[in-house]
C-alpha cells in the first residue's frame, strides 16, 4: 500500500491562462481538484513541497491529502505538466477519490536480485521496456511498487506481465501478455556474434565456390579467396553510404 | 552518419528555429538523457561525433539511443561564385533542435559514467545541453 502524503494548497479564484500565469509569478504552481461529481476547484500549491514529492518515484501512485484552507481533500495526482526546458512543474491535476473508488494508476517497477542474475553477471544489460505498469486497483490498495526478481535470468530472457506476481485485487489495464523487461546481450557479445555469423557466411560461400570450381574441372580456389572480398565489401559499402552527399537526384 | 534514405524534395528552405520543443522532452528509453537548452541546427557529423564520444567513453557497455535525426538538407554555393543563378547544391544534413528536446539517451551505466560521457559528447555539439536523470535514479523528473 502506497503512503499518503499531505500537500498544503490555496484556493484560486479565476480560471484561465492569465490567472495561472499570475499564480506562477506569485511563486505558486497552479492546479485543479476535480472528480466525484463535484465542481472543479482551482488550487495552487507550493513548488518546493510539490517538487520534493515529484523527485520520489511513484508520485501518481500515492494518495494526496490536499489541505485546502483547513479542509482536507483525499485525492490522487493525475497529471503534472512540466516546462520542457527546465522541467519545473507548471500545473498539477488532482482527482478526488473516496473509499471504494477504482482507479487506473501507473505503478513503478523495481528490479531486484540483479547481482544473482547469471545473464547480468555475464555482462548482459537489463533492458527495461516498462518503467511503470498501469494497474486497475481500488484506491485503498494502490501498491507503492511492483518488485520483480531477476534471480536466474539469462541473456535473452524476458519478463512478461504473466510472470509478475501482482498484488491482490489489482490487474493490468492491457489484456495481452506484454514484456516488462529483457536481458539484452552486451555490445561486445553482439559484435562477436555478428563477426561469427559473417565468418560463417564467408566460409560457406568459399566452400560453394570451391565446389563449383571443382565441378567445372578448374583448380580449386584457395579457402580465403572468396572470403576476402566478402569481408571487405561491408566496410566499403558503409564508407560509401557514410560519405554520400545529400540525395543527388534530379 | 545519419541521412534520409530518400527525400521528397532535394532542397529545403533555411528556416528559423523558434519556440520550445513540443514533443520528445521526456526520457523514453534510458535512465539518463541529454537535453538541449537552446535552439540550433545540429549536423549529422556532430551527432556521429557525439555518439562516438559516448560509446567510447562507456567502453561499449550500456546502450545509447539517438532521439534526433538530421532530415533537413543544407545547400552551399561554391567559393567565389556571384550571387544569383539559383540555390546551391545540398552539402550536408542537419536536425533542427528546439530547447527541451532530448537528443541522446543512455542506460546500463552508472550515474557518474553517464555524466562524463554526456560531457564529452556535449563538447561535440553546437547547442548547449544539460543532463537529465530519471526519477528514482537520483535526478529530476
Amino acid at each position: 500500500m502506497a503512503e499518503t502524503i499531505t500537500l498544503r494548497a490555496e484556493a484560486r479564484d479565476r480560471a484561465g491562462k492569465g490567472a495561472a500565469r499570475a499564480a506562477r509569478r506569485a511563486g505558486r504552481v497552479p492546479g485543479v481538484l476535480y472528480g466525484e461529481g463535484k465542481p472543479a476547484t482551482l488550487v495552487s500549491v507550493d513548488p518546493r513541497e510539490l517538487t520534493r514529492e515529484l523527485h520520489k518515484p511513484g508520485f501518481f501512485a500515492r494518495l494526496v491529502n490536499l489541505d485546502l484552507n483547513g479542509t482536507t481533500h483525499r485525492s490522487l495526482p493525475r497529471d503534472v505538466q512540466y516546462d520542457p526546458v527546465t522541467d519545473h512543474p507548471l500545473h498539477v491535476d488532482f482527482l478526488r477519490v473516496n473509499a471504494g473508488t477504482t482507479v487506473t494508476v501507473a505503478v513503478p517497477v523495481v528490479f531486484t536480485n540483479q547481482e544473482t542474475s547469471p545473464g547480468i553477471r555475464r555482462g548482459g544489460m537489463l533492458n527495461i521496456v516498462r518503467h511503470e505498469i498501469d494497474l486497475v486497483c481500488p484506491v485503498e490498495a494502490i501498491p507503492d511498487r511492483i518488485t520483480i526478481s531477476l534471480d536466474g535470468f539469462e541473456i535473452g530472457d524476458s519478463v512478461h506481465i504473466t510472470n509478475v506476481k501482482l498484488p491482490e485485487g489489482t490487474r493490468p489495464t492491457m489484456a495481452r501478455n506484454f514484456t516488462v523487461a529483457s536481458i539484452a546481450a552486451p555490445t561486445a557479445v553482439r559484435d562477436e556474434q555478428v563477426a561469427a555469423a559473417q565468418a560463417a557466411t564467408a566460409a560457406k560461400s568459399a566452400a560453394d565456390a570451391a565446389a563449383a570450381a571443382a565441378a567445372a574441372g578448374d583448380t580449386p580456389a584457395a579457402p580465403g579467396a572468396a572470403a576476402a572480398p566478402a569481408a571487405g565489401a561491408a566496410p566499403a559499402a558503409g564508407a560509401a553510404a557514410g560519405g554520400a552527399k545529400p540525395a543527388a537526384k534530379k | 552518419m545519419f541521412q534520409p534514405a530518400r527525400t521528397k524534395y532535394r532542397k529545403a528552405h533555411k528556416g528559423r528555429v523558434h519556440g520550445k520543443a513540443k514533443g520528445g522532452t521526456t526520457l523514453n528509453f534510458g535512465n539518463f538523457g541529454m537535453k538541449a537548452t537552446e535552439p540550433g541546427r545540429v549536423t549529422a557529423r556532430e551527432i556521429e561525433a557525439a555518439r562516438r564520444a559516448i560509446t567510447r567513453h562507456i567502453k561499449r557497455v550500456g546502450r545509447v539511443w539517438i532521439r534526433i535525426f538530421p532530415d533537413v538538407p543544407v545547400s552551399r554555393k561554391p567559393a567565389e561564385v556571384r550571387m544569383g543563378s539559383g540555390k546551391g547544391t545540398p552539402e550536408f544534413w542537419i536536425a533542427r533542435v528546439k530547447p527541451g528536446r532530448i537528443m541522446f539517451e543512455l542506460d546500463g551505466v552508472p550515474h557518474q559514467l553517464a555524466h562524463e560521457a554526456f560531457a564529452l559528447a556535449a563538447a561535440k555539439l553546437s547547442v548547449s545541453v544539460r543532463t537529465v536523470t530519471r526519477v528514482g535514479e537520483g535526478g529530476e523528473p
